[in-house]
């Protein structure tokens, strides 16, 4: 399902250029679960970024489903995304201007699906806020706020799910409610699921472990 | 295509009040360009509805001169193959008037017409208690008068008044009358009286100014070929062939270009309106980077978004333009109430009209698409990565942003042409506009580079406010713009106003002549002298003899005009000229060229020429000149040029003066100009007697005429103020907006300042120093801009001596200074509240 070949990422910090992902091969079959772990600043978003089409390889390829999307342009990649795809970051990203039930709404109707209104329903009662569609990102709680993004990230049901330290701004009781809408997303629909973590408990609950370090695969 | 419009509702739900400033931009425009169109269409639908009664008939012949033999054989002769539906002629004059009770001591100029009873052909005469009109009101020595002018002789209806030696009863108050000009000079009110009844008044006769006319109603396809014959069989005789489609031509063409003038103008506020929007929508842009990296995370291409917000822009300017249109509607309603007690206006209807609404709606769209579309394309830029780390900027070019104000730039000529009804002034007005903003923006750098060393100073607050001028993401060149221009045109109408009234006042110094005899017969001439010297006390200057004359023909160096014909087509020179003779000059004069006469008498006509007229027709000295005065032809050779100082005209400016000799024997009347008493009722008194005793001379006084001449530029200059006042309130909004642009910047920058020990009285201090200075500067470049402009028009146009009001100027700067400070203050108030800590936090 996911297939990177020789994917690095080199920026320029300043006048001289920094590595902050070498060259990385890997392979994540349909279905599975991988956790992405290290440090900060050790590549993990970086990784997931490339994954998703938000960020340009400096050098290699990466493949989704079959589908090689190093050569294509911007618009491809937001299409690719919005069908294949689902993110979810760790400030959440909500749009502030629209309602939670709305922001569900969106990736629906930027793909033009039909009946996206009774599905967006469906997807707040999921993640267990049928009667906050209404509020506003600034109304809800933090954790309220990445079970809106879940729904989201999860409106087209994408073939992929990335999940980028979804929980590093929870307290743990909702770090853990927003884990097993994770986990049922991944077991029960089969979603592929890469979750990028610091957290060693979190990451156990992963079919693989993949851990980066200073933006290299660390050996474990 | 669902997911734009559902986004683009949603936006405008969201943030309509911040993009408030949006559509009051929008709105302004809008409605500057419905109410000044409106009005305009309102005037020429009126008159494209009533043109027939406006000119009263189908076809007029005029002339100052009476209808000879000749002449009268020639109309006869051509009519005789016309089939003449109706006929009336009419006689007007202007004349004193006086009530015939002596103790009321006023004597007042008025127009009177005298009608036969076929008048009117077309429309109705209107009076004020709503009784019909018909000349049996006239019959019998009855006239009809202005309310205006009864106020002014202290009478009622059914009181006499006398017109020359006539003896007349005012039988009603005259409201309307068709064939009155709609605008136009006139000497006085109107009286009207019977046609008869006004030769016997002794006032027609030798040297009297007055118009005979012959009005016809023909059948519809006659007019226009018996107009045509008519003016080539009379072509020699002075006798001026209007017909009623060509009156309506005329004055539609007039109206035109007003209302394509008036339009520009309010494209211009549209304009700058559009600047306003398009920093609006740049600030809108920055703050929605973030929800924009969401959407295209979610799926959504730039297209997409571009779309959302664009369909967003769309709908606020909608917005916008029905707010223009509210305002204009408001605007018309309370027309009538500015114009209370405005003889004229009371009639004209202030309608909105659909197509002025129309075109202001089209223009709004368009400024609100092609002003926000350029910022808009920055979301194009915005890359999703950005959520994952501060994106990195890219500073490629971007050509599609560069095609885009292309598109713009092309669009605004294309619509300025609309609106002036004409590519070439459509195109002059882009170019003019681009080299002002052009200009005004070079001027506003070397402004801003010339204060620089004071950000160098020691005051912490005028270091501060003098830095942000020239910070990264200013508007100083925006604001410089908007807010000078609209000081510009205040300013520079302001001193317009003073200039034009200096030349005026000054020739009511306490030893000029501030009231003229005119029409004074040559048997008069002496006893009027007498009578003056008695009344006044005071030695009056010498009499002036007049003629009137006309140029037939020119033969020159440069111009050759053989007939009255060509000369007419030259425009003004075909005009009937005042002349005189002496055998010096005034002190108002200077020979620029060629030599003035010695003292003694001519073998051959010899005429000196205002250096002017000279300048305008290209007769210079050594042509000649043909002229008709009273029926005889003189030809005079042109022997000097003089440069006439208008200011002092009292001894009169004459754009002819002959030299004495062969005019001798034509009868001239005179003009005398007199020191009159300064006190009103001295003068009013000194003119009732004169009149009296010499019925058919006609007093004009030089301080009512002021007095007439500074209402009228009152009127004037608060119609421009307004426009220049709509131009600095979007000067104001283009200014908020600025403000809230670099919003979050200055949020960031106070909370900094006050954690590091800054009051508030220094935050204020520095703020208001900032706008100050930016309001200072803005006023700097309307006030030069406007001296420029007085100067040119001064000189060139109106041909007056300029002098410069620095007062005005100054009152300029220090008001534009203090608004753009209040409005600075106004705007960041809540910035400089702000506690710091909240701030700090969620950074």
């Amino acid at each position: 399902m996911i297939q990177l070949h020789g994917v690095s990422k080199t920026v320029m910090s300043g006048a001289s250029p920094l590595t902050i992902l070498h060259a990385i091969d890997l392979d994540v079959p349909a279905g599975r679960f991988l956790a992405v772990t290290g440090p900060s600043g050790s590549g993990k978003s970086t990784l997931l970024g490339l994954i998703a089409g938000l960020d340009a390889p400096s050098a290699g390829r990466v493949v989704i489903d079959g589908t090689d999307i190093t050569s294509l342009d911007e618009d491809r990649l937001a299409r690719l995304r919005g069908q294949k795809i689902g993110f979810v970051f760790q400030f959440f990203h909500l749009v502030p201007s629209l309602t939670a039930f709305e922001n569900v709404m969106v990736p629906m109707e930027i793909a033009g699906r039909p009946g996206a209104a009774a599905r967006a329903t469906a997807l707040l009662s999921e993640v267990g806020l049928t009667g906050r569609g209404h509020h506003y990102p600034s109304q809800l709680s933090g954790g309220e706020q990445q079970r809106i993004a879940i729904a989201r990230a999860f409106a087209n049901e994408p073939l992929i799910l990335l999940a980028d330290e979804p929980t590093g701004n929870l307290d743990t009781a909702n770090g853990r409610h927003v884990m097993e809408l994770l986990r049922e997303v991944n077991e029960r629909r089969g979603t592929t699921l890469v979750l990028a973590t610091h957290d060693a408990s979190l990451a156990a609950l992963a079919h693989e472990r993949l851990a980066l370090r200073d933006g290299q695969r660390e050996l474990v | 295509m669902r997911f734009v419009l559902r986004m683009a509702v949603r936006e405008i739900r969201a943030s309509w009040r911040r993009l408030l400033l949006f559509f009051v931009c929008i709105a302004v425009g809008v409605g500057g360009i419905v109410l000044l169109r409106s009005i305009v269409q309102d005037v020429r639908l009126a008159i494209a509805r009533d043109a027939r009664s406006l000119s009263a008939a189908d076809v007029t012949l005029s002339t100052n001169r009476s209808w000879d033999d000749q002449t009268r054989e020639i109309i006869a002769r051509r009519l005789a193959g016309v089939k003449v539906l109706a006929r009336t002629e009419g006689i007007e004059t202007s004349t004193m008037v006086r009530p015939a009770d002596e103790r009321r001591p006023v004597a007042r100029m008025a127009e009177v017409r005298g009608v036969q009873p076929g008048f009117p052909l077309y429309g109705n005469v209107e009076l004020q208690d709503g009784r019909s009109y018909s000349h049996a009101l006239l019959a019998g020595h009855g006239a009809l008068i202005r309310p205006e002018l009864l106020v002014q002789l202290d009478s009622r209806v059914g009181d006499e008044i006398l017109i020359g030696t006539g003896r007349f009863t005012v039988r009603g108050v005259l409201v309307s009358e068709p064939g009155r000009r709609v605008a136009g000079f006139s000497f006085g009110p109107r009286i009207l009286v019977d046609a008869a009844d006004l030769e016997s008044t002794g006032l027609l006769g030798f040297g009297s100014r007055v118009s005979r006319d012959i009005q016809l109603k023909l059948p519809d396809r006659e007019i226009e070929p018996t107009a045509n014959q008519l003016r080539a069989d009379l072509r020699t005789h002075f006798v001026n062939v209007r017909s009623v489609r060509g009156t309506e031509d005329h004055v539609g063409d007039d109206l035109s270009r007003a209302e394509n003038y008036l339009s520009l103008v309010g494209l211009v506020i549209a304009i700058l309106g559009g600047i306003g929007v398009s920093s609006v929508t740049r600030v809108f842009v920055q703050q929605k980077v973030r929800s924009i990296a969401v959407l295209k995370c979610l799926g959504a291409t730039s297209w997409q978004v571009f779309g959302a917000y664009l369909v967003q822009a769309i709908l606020l300017g909608a917005v916008g333009c029905l707010l223009g249109v509210a305002l204009a509607a408001a605007g018309l309603a309370s027309l009538p109430w500015w114009f209370s007690g405005q003889p004229g206006f009371a009639t004209v209807p202030t309608d909105m009209t659909p197509s002025a609404v129309v075109q202001g709606v089209a223009i709004g769209l368009l400024v609100a698409v092609l002003f926000s579309a350029v910022p808009l394309l920055d979301v194009r830029r915005v890359k999703p990565s950005l959520l994952l780390r501060d994106a990195i900027r890219a500073g490629e070019r971007d050509w599609v942003r560069w095609a885009a104000m292309a598109v713009l730039l092309a669009a605004l000529v294309l619509i300025a042409s609309w609106q002036a009804g004409s590519f070439r002034i459509g195109l002059a007005v882009s170019v003019g506009l681009a080299a002002v903003a052009l200009i005004l923006s070079l001027v506003g750098a070397g402004f801003v580079r010339a204060i620089r060393p004071l950000g160098a100073s020691r005051s912490v607050a005028l270091r501060h406010a003098v830095l942000r001028l020239s910070r990264p993401g200013n508007q100083t060149r925006a604001v410089l713009l908007a807010v000078g221009l609209g000081a510009f045109f205040i300013v520079g109408v302001r001193s317009l106003q003073a200039n034009l009234l200096d030349q005026f006042s000054v020739t009511l110094d306490a030893n000029a002549a501030d009231m003229f005899l005119i029409d004074v017969q040559p048997g008069q001439a002496v006893g009027v002298e007498r009578m003056l010297a008695e009344r006044t006390g005071t030695p009056q200057p010498p009499a002036i003899p007049v003629l009137r004359a006309r140029v037939t023909s020119v033969a020159g160096r440069e111009v050759t005009l053989r007939t009255y014909e060509e000369v007419r087509r030259r425009g003004g020179l075909g005009r009937e000229f005042t002349v005189t003779w002496r055998d010096h000059l005034q002190p108002n004069e200077r020979v620029v060229e060629g030599r003035f006469w010695d003292r003694g008498r001519a073998e051959t006509p010899e005429v000196s020429i205002e250096q002017g007229l000279r300048d305008r027709s290209r007769i210079h000295v050594g042509d000649t000149v043909q002229f008709d005065v009273l029926g005889r032809t003189i030809s005079a050779r042109v022997t000097s040029v003089r440069e006439v100082d208008w200011r002092d005209a009292r001894q009169g400016g004459f754009m002819f003066v002959f030299r004495p000799g062969p005019l001798d024997k034509v009868p001239a009347t005179y003009v005398a100009p007199v020191r009159g008493p300064v006190d009103p009722a001295a003068r009013a008194r000194l003119q009732r007697d004169l009149v009296d005793r010499f019925p058919n001379v006609s007093v004009i006084d030089l301080r009512e005429i002021l007095q007439n001449v500074e209402r009228v530029l009152a009127k004037v200059t608060l119609g421009v103020t307004v426009v220049g006042g709509l131009v600095l309130l979007v000067g104001g909004l283009i200014l908020i907006g600025s403000v809230s642009m670099t919003r979050f910047q200055r949020i960031y920058e106070v909370a900094i300042f006050r954690t590091l020990g800054a009051g508030t009285r220094l935050l204020t201090v520095m703020t208001a120093l900032e706008y100050g200075v930016l309001g200072l500067l803005s006023g700097a470049i309307g006030s030069v801009a406007a001296i420029a402009l007085t100067y040119y028009v001064s000189r060139h146009v109106l041909d007056i001596r300029w002098s410069p009001y620095p007062m005005i100027s100054l009152a300029g700067m220090a008001v534009t200074a203090l608004v753009v400070c209040a409005v600075g203050l106004a705007a960041s108030a809540d910035i400089l509240r702000r506690r710091p800590l909240g701030t700090l936090r969620s950074e």
